[in-house]
Parts: C-alpha cells; sequence; structure tokens
C-alpha cells in the first residue's frame, strides 16, 4: 500500500500530499511531494530535492521541515518497499 | 510539437480551460479546424456534436483525436471512430478523469505527462492508456508486478488520481512518472533534464535501468556480478558489444537505449 505521509492543516487543505507509491522510478529513493499537476521529488538520501523543475522554493519552507522530520519514518517505509535498493545502500550496491 | 486544441462549445466555455483553447461553434469553424494535420479536440456534451459530424464528408489521414465527457450511441460513436484517430469517451470499463482535474491538465505546459483516462484489458493483461495530449499508450499488466510485493495491484479496481499522477489499483498505487520514464523516451528524456545533479554516465543510466526492472547483479547470464558493478560505477570505459547485448537482452531493451535511463 502506497504509503501517504500525514500533513495537518493547512496543507492537506491546500491539497498538498507527500507519497511514496508502490510503484515509482526506484533510483534514487525519494518522497514525492503533490499539489494539483506538480510533483516535487525529494531524495530520501541527498535530504534535498531532486529536479530543478518545478521550483523547489515553490513548496513552503514549513511543509519542507514536515518532510524533514519525518525522514527516518520514509526511509523505513521506502526500506519496506523497495528492499531491492535500500536507502542505506547509498546507491542500490548489492553485491 | 504544438498543434491546435479546440473546444466544441461554447467561446466561454474554452475562456475558462486556457488561452490555449480555440472555440469551434459553427459549422465553418468545424471545417475549418480539421484542415490540420494534428489536433486535440474537447466536447463536455454530446448535443455539441449534433450538425457538425455531417460536415466531415471523408474520412481522412490526419492525427486528430477527441475526448467527449459524454457517452456517445453507438452510432455516433462509430462514426467519430471513422473521422478521429484516438476517441475517448466513457464507456463501462474506461475511467476518465473528473472534469476539473481535466482542465488542470489541458492547462499544463506538458499535458502529455498526465493520464487522464484508461482502461484494463484482462484478455490480453495490457492497461490502456490516454494521455493529456489524446495520445495512446500500452503498458503490459506485468510492469506493475514484482517478486515479493507487500500489496499486489488489483487490475479489477483501477482509477487515476493526483490529477492524473497516479495510477491506482485497489491498495496500490503506481507513479504515471514511472511508467512514463519506462515506456516514453520523449518524457524520459524530459525528465532527466529536470534532474539536479543528476549521473549522466552509462553507468550512471545502467544502474537506474537495472534498479527499476528489479534485476540484481548476479542476474545476467554470462556476466559476473562484479563486471556488471564495475560497468556502473563506469570503471570500464566502453563496454564490448556483447556484453551490452547481455545487458540490454536480461533487461528487455535495445542496447543504445541504456544509455537514456
Amino acid at each position: 500500500m502506497a504509503f501517504s505521509l500525514p500533513l495537518q492543516a493547512p496543507w492537506a487543505a491546500q491539497g498538498w500530499k507527500a507519497k511514496i507509491r508502490d510503484k515509482e522510478r526506484t533510483e534514487p529513493p525519494r518522497i514525492t511531494i503533490l499539489r494539483g499537476t506538480r510533483a516535487w521529488r525529494f531524495g530520501l538520501r541527498s535530504r534535498e530535492f531532486l529536479d530543478e523543475i518545478p521550483e523547489p522554493k515553490d513548496v513552503p519552507e514549513d511543509l519542507v521541515d514536515v518532510v524533514r522530520h519525518a525522514l527516518p519514518q520514509l526511509i523505513l517505509e521506502w526500506d519496506k518497499m523497495y528492499p531491492e535498493n535500500p536507502v542505506s545502500s547509498a546507491g542500490g550496491d548489492d553485491e | 510539437m504544438s498543434e491546435p486544441i479546440f473546444l466544441l462549445g461554447s467561446k466561454a466555455d474554452a475562456a475558462r480551460i486556457g488561452p490555449a483553447i480555440q472555440a469551434v461553434t459553427s459549422a465553418e469553424d468545424f471545417r475549418a479546424a480539421l484542415r490540420h494535420r494534428r489536433a486535440r479536440w474537447f466536447a463536455f456534451r454530446e448535443n455539441v456534436l449534433s450538425g457538425l459530424l455531417g460536415q466531415m464528408v471523408e474520412p481522412s489521414d490526419t492525427w486528430h483525436r477527441i475526448l467527449l465527457l459524454q457517452r456517445p450511441s453507438a452510432g455516433r460513436q462509430e462514426v467519430l471512430r471513422a473521422l478521429f484517430r484516438v476517441v475517448v469517451t466513457p464507456n463501462d470499463t474506461m475511467k476518465l478523469l473528473a472534469a476539473e482535474d481535466l482542465q488542470e491538465v489541458l492547462k499544463g505546459e506538458h499535458a502529455e505527462d498526465y493520464f487522464i483516462g484508461g482502461m484494463v484489458d484482462r484478455d490480453d493483461n495490457m492497461l490502456v492508456l490516454y494521455r493529456g495530449d489524446l495520445d495512446r499508450l500500452l503498458v503490459p499488466l506485468d510492469f506493475f508486478m514484482k517478486k515479493d510485493q507487500a500489496v499486489k495491484p488489483d487490475f479489477a479496481d483501477f482509477d487515476i488520481t493526483d490529477v492524473g499522477q497516479t495510477l491506482r489499483f485497489g491498495d496500490y498505487e503506481a507513479a504515471s512518472s514511472a511508467v512514463l520514464y519506462e515506456f516514453d523516451a520523449a518524457a524520459r528524456k524530459r525528465m532527466r533534464e529536470r534532474e539536479r545533479d543528476q549521473d549522466a554516465t552509462f553507468g550512471g543510466a545502467l544502474k537506474r535501468l537495472r534498479l527499476s526492472k528489479g534485476v540484481s547483479r548476479g542476474d545476467f547470464p554470462g556476466l559476473d556480478a562484479k563486471t556488471v558493478a564495475r560497468i556502473e560505477r563506469n570503471e570500464v570505459q566502453a563496454p564490448h558489444g556483447d556484453t551490452l547485448g547481455i545487458l540490454a537482452k536480461r533487461l528487455r531493451v535495445k542496447p543504445e537505449a541504456i544509455k537514456t535511463y
């Protein structure tokens, strides 16, 4: 089951979501912040946004803080869903 | 590619969707619009087609696609199929985005990066998806399956959510971007161009592709895991043609496509 990070008001009311879906591009591990037609990938290894577009500054800093505070839980969820490429492997090495 | 977008309806309806949408309100407009080689068409109500479809004397070899948000009669459905390359209409198995979400997609810069409709074909184990530009994409259902997955997709309970950015099969969700990255080279190129600090090497691309397919380094017949690891770390400057062939065959892509992932 996809993991949705619970978001408090006002984020949820404004249509913000943060998810790890069952089928994502596997590398690098990330949580996706969604609003309307836009999606921002936030790296669970780098702890930074993975893309330049859409612009990371369009995500409210307080919401980014919520995601950063939840990182330990997000890493657990990712590793459970993607055991073949866990966050801790730092690059998907499976030797 | 830029192409005109026509709405069969009033100018006020077209303006609500966006400035790029041209309203077609008369038979004369309709005939003129049909002269384009490619175009997207939208109609929210079926009754706007009355009196217009008869204006198309004969089908031509064009790339016109239409989305009609009301279910047409069987006869009209066939007329539409004869005249448009792709016809997307509600039916018993088609899932469509809600009208307000559809409008959001149409306003966006890359409508083709969102799915606005789709249906599951269990006979052939395929998912038929319609993108915001009304082009079709066929995806094998086994793309959503992997070994030992905790939640299996329920293909009998399919829907499109998150304004076209997520495909839902029961409790299972797939990112539309994951589907497009796998099956559309142009979308994959756009996504890679947006990435920060991307590893643009052959080894980086091979690793992303291998992980996306759920293949381990030790699962390439004829290659040992250490060789694959060396290639992914770019310690092999130019993998031999035979090696490329083994990698590509196991990953089910053409050898020259590996570097695009």
